[in-house]
């Protein structure tokens, strides 16, 4: 009579033989399927709803905070007291539209170490503090007010640098947008917007986009010259009203379609102070495309700068594509043509002449603190490369102060500092020029004085649209910035 | 094993119990508290009093079940806590409450056996159908019916001196006292039900009269499906019963006679009933109406799939957001916190306790107590099958708890009350 009996028991073991086989179907085949779900909630609390540690600028004013979540205990609302003032840095964590910025970059420091692995475990016993880090950021918070407000809106990115460090003391990019609505309850059609307006609030400009450096390239043409000793400051050019081109009609002009000087000869100081195109064009074909092209690679070009968050690499074009077309290798030396640049690409480039040469690491984070707020770690200055010889650094700089004195750089110009510099007008196919200006001050500075290295760039000429230039538009903001850090 | 071995796994689920407390708060961001202390307490007096109630009047039980009952109990204990506070601490009453009850059985069974039960059947049957028919009583009495979601499964008592009404759903110990029942009245007629048959054409079917329990097997589960609007229980018992001719006649005609009945009754609620109709579409294709009927399976599948292998972590996932986390979906919970490890233990865990049972039950020489424990085990068996198949979607959600885990005083009650059976049976079989 234990037949049946036994067969009941087989049944029911089955039964959860099936149960088994069901449990692993939905846990680990179709698991990871339910798991991103959109419509799993869960998906919300992983990103946003998790404490994160607070980010403060460099004068500890709050950028970003976690609150508690009054309707939900268990979590925690992510706030972004200044708006839009570094929203490009800082990023956002979104339900919708994920994370961003040093949010994303610094999620590891950012979120709560607690958990119920073996290691969290065993962090808790060794005395480990679980809680979420927060950062201390290198930016000023008085600086970066006084870029934005530069900028005023126009599509732009301002990055200004402690040359000697690679701190970033402000990083501006316009128009921005307030990330507090990307994760406030009406984040999916706030986030629409600003995903279709045109003027692309969203888009990192500092290091996510690219432009044409325009005459601030010649920076670059000229350390190529001095660096191999092809020309010096006082080496002699002719002064034409437009240069021909060999091999085409093309020709070059000046900005204002004249003669630099005098028509007669022009040495390479007066023609880099006067950023004469036709001098440069000259130049550039005498120094030659693999000369440029490694000195834009010395400066940085064609490679990721190593940062806190992903830089797009700024190209200037392989010389072999145009060894034979001395007409390329002209507009490539003024920084047209195929030549883009990052704004932090350039303000990398100011830095480096600012420090002797040097390039250091930039870096946007300088603390990370416990929870208590004691720092446990703090980011060290790091030298990335060298882009040029002292030599050639202080007759750059020489060259960069004689813009700003009697050149085209007259409007970065403050009272009683001496501030070093370059414009740039980049001509657009079918637009406004992207107008640039690209400086540091004060030169040569005391030991223990701040200084300051800047990239500032408006697109389509900003609020001046076809009439702008680098001198009018972007080198008045560059006073602006100097006046602000210095005094 | 012995029974010090049973004592030190005990212990050990309750150190598991606390410390799955001790995590769930840590990552809650409280560091020890009298949670923790209250945990060890009373699992230590539940599955104390338990262990001791064998060690003096039933030295020979199966030294298996409480450690498996204990290590089950601790992980729906540390769900129900993650799950919510204040319930894990409504739920330390009611553990401290089944184990002495447990314990009770187990003492007043401790000369006469358990074949005592068999000479009160029609007490246990009354008892029965009148905890089936406590959740009809009308609304306006102190003590009455009470519809939580959607089922009229619960009856509430209204305490003048407590801020909580007494909450309870009979259902769940009418289904023991029906086992035991079903038990005794088929430890006497089975010999004749099984033997005595004529013959329709190709088929042999019992004598007309033997047919009477089955008839009243499937009125009782239909009058609670209508009645009550409970799917689960009334699939449970119908399945008891069944279960229970079979194992007692061995006659293949019970259970086809049963599948046809449940499949006739089946078809007739989904025409009939539209929450039935609804249970079906939320189970067939959850995501359909995500919003409304399918919510909960959804969250469920969510829960389940975001555990994934090893899990979030104790107090680290989100079974909250699942309705009914603590009770029906308290599985979800552990598939969420500790993934498919867990999940799968818990599963291996009831396993482990059906094969127990239905071992206590071939080895048993008395039919009343072979019937008896294959009947508890049927119960647990098919319960644990029923609310699982529910949540990993083998079967439509049913809306009854999983033994030893679930939140709730009656699902507690009656699990230790099988547990304390069982081990009284296997006693009885060694002496």
């Amino acid at each position: 009579m234990n037949a049946p009996l036994r067969r009941t028991a087989w049944a029911i073991i089955f039964g959860f033989a099936v149960l088994v086989a069901a449990t692993v179907w939905i846990q680990a085949v179709a698991g990871p399927g339910y798991r991103d779900d959109p419509r799993n909630p869960r998906l919300v609390t992983w990103r946003v709803g998790r404490e994160r540690g607070a980010i403060v600028t460099a004068d500890a004013a709050v950028v970003a905070r976690s609150d508690p979540n009054p309707l939900d205990p268990q979590t925690f609302t992510r706030a972004y007291p200044q708006d839009a003032l570094n929203a490009h840095t800082v990023g956002y964590v979104s339900v919708l539209f994920g994370s961003r910025g040093l949010e994303r970059t610094r999620e590891a420091d950012l979120v709560s170490h607690r958990d119920s692995t073996i290691s969290g475990l065993l962090n808790a016993v060794l005395g480990g503090d679980p809680r979420p880090r927060g950062l201390r950021l290198t930016i000023d918070e008085g600086l970066q007010r006084t870029a934005a407000e530069a900028l005023n809106g126009e599509r732009g990115s301002i990055i200004a640098l402690d040359p000697t460090t690679g701190a970033v003391l402000a990083s501006v990019s316009t128009p921005g947008f307030d990330p507090n609505v990307l994760v406030g309850p009406d984040a999916g059609l706030a986030g629409q917007q600003l995903d279709e307006d045109p003027s692309q609030p969203l888009l990192h400009r500092t290091i996510g986009t690219t432009y044409p450096p325009g005459s601030s390239f010649k920076i670059i043409t000229a350390a190529a010259a001095l660096e191999t000793g092809i020309a010096g400051p006082s080496t002699v050019f002719d002064d034409p009203i437009e240069l021909e081109l060999p091999g085409t009609t093309a020709t070059i002009q000046n900005y204002d379609d004249d003669v630099c000087v005098d028509g007669s000869t022009v040495s390479l100081a007066e023609a880099f102070v006067r950023s004469c195109n036709t001098t440069f064009a000259a130049l550039g074909m005498l120094v030659g495309g693999e000369v440029l092209a490694e000195t834009a690679d010395a400066f940085g070009f064609n490679q990721e700068i190593p940062y806190d968050l992903p830089v797009l690499a700024s190209a200037f074009p392989d010389p072999t594509e145009f060894a034979d077309d001395p007409p390329a290798t002209a507009q490539n030396a003024l920084g047209q043509r195929d030549v883009r640049a990052t704004p932090m690409q350039m303000g990398v480039v100011a830095a480096a002449i600012a420090n002797g040469g040097n390039i250091m690491v930039p870096y946007v984070v300088a603390d990370v603190f416990t929870h208590e707020g004691r720092i446990e770690s703090t980011t060290e200055p790091e030298l990335w490369r060298r882009a040029e010889s002292p030599a050639t650094a202080a007759v750059l700089t020489d060259l960069m102060e004689q813009a700003v004195i009697s050149g085209t750089g007259r409007n970065a110009a403050v009272p009683g500092v001496r501030a070093a510099g370059k414009t740039g007008t980049a001509q657009v196919t079918g637009a406004a020029p992207d107008v640039w200006f690209v400086g540091f001050a004060p030169v040569d500075p005391e030991p223990g004085e701040r200084q300051i290295a800047v990239a500032i760039v408006l697109e389509d000429g900003g609020p001046a649209g076809e009439t702008a230039s680098g001198g009018s538009i972007a080198a008045p903001i560059a006073a602006t910035l100097f006046e602000a850090y210095l005094k | 094993m012995t029974r010090n071995t049973e004592a030190v796994f005990i212990l050990a689920a309750t150190v598991l119990a606390s410390v799955g407390v001790a995590m769930v708060q840590f990552a809650g961001g409280v560091w020890l508290d009298s949670e923790v202390a209250l945990t060890f307490v009373s699992f230590a007096l539940a599955f104390g009093a338990l262990h001791v109630a064998f060690r003096l009047w039933a030295p020979n039980a199966n030294t298996m079940i409480l450690p498996i009952a204990a290590f089950l109990t601790a992980l729906g204990t540390i769900e129900v806590f993650r799950i919510d506070p204040e319930l894990a601490a409504l739920q330390r009453w009611w553990l401290v409450f089944a184990g002495a009850a447990g314990a009770a059985i187990v003492w007043l069974l401790r000369s006469s056996g358990v074949a005592v039960l068999r000479r009160y059947r029609y007490l246990f049957l009354a008892a029965a159908m009148v905890l089936l028919m406590l959740p009809l009583l009308p609304e306006s009495w102190p003590m009455h019916g009470a519809v939580v979601n959607g089922s009229r499964l619960w009856v509430r008592i209204d305490l003048p001196f407590a801020a909580r009404d007494l909450s309870f759903q009979p259902g769940e110990v009418a289904k023991v006292f029906l086992t035991v029942f079903l038990a005794s009245y088929l430890a006497d007629r089975s010999e004749a039900m099984s033997t005595v048959s004529r013959k329709v054409g190709p088929f042999r079917i019992p004598e007309p009269r033997h047919l009477g329990p089955i008839i009243v097997a499937a009125g009782v589960a239909f009058i609670v499906l209508v009645y009550q609007r409970d799917l689960g229980a009334s699939l449970l018992l119908f399945g008891l019963f069944v279960g229970m001719l079979y194992v007692a006649t061995g006659r293949g005609f019970y259970l086809g006679m049963g599948l046809a009945l449940v499949t006739v009754a089946g078809l007739t609620a989904f025409a009939m009933f539209s929450h039935v109709q609804v249970r079906i579409e939320a189970w067939l294709n959850p995501f359909a109406d995500y919003a409304g009927s399918g919510y909960q399976t959804a969250q469920g599948l969510f829960a389940m799939g975001s555990g994934s292998l090893t899990g979030s972590g104790l107090g680290l996932g989100r079974p909250d957001l699942i309705p009914a986390a603590a009770t029906d979906f308290v599985f979800a919970a552990i598939g969420e916190e500790l993934g498919l490890a867990g999940s799968i233990a818990v599963i291996v865990g009831y396993a482990f306790l059906v094969a127990i049972g239905f071992g206590i039950a071939l080895r048993s020489r008395d039919r009343f107590r072979k019937y008896l424990a294959a009947g508890l085990t049927i119960l647990l068996g098919l319960q644990t099958f029923l609310i699982i198949a529910g949540i990993v979607r083998l079967f439509p959600i049913t809306g009854i708890t999983l033994p030893f885990m679930s939140y709730g005083g009656s699902s507690l009650l009656a699990s230790a009350m099988i547990a304390a059976l069982l081990g009284r049976i296997s006693h009885e079989e060694r002496t």
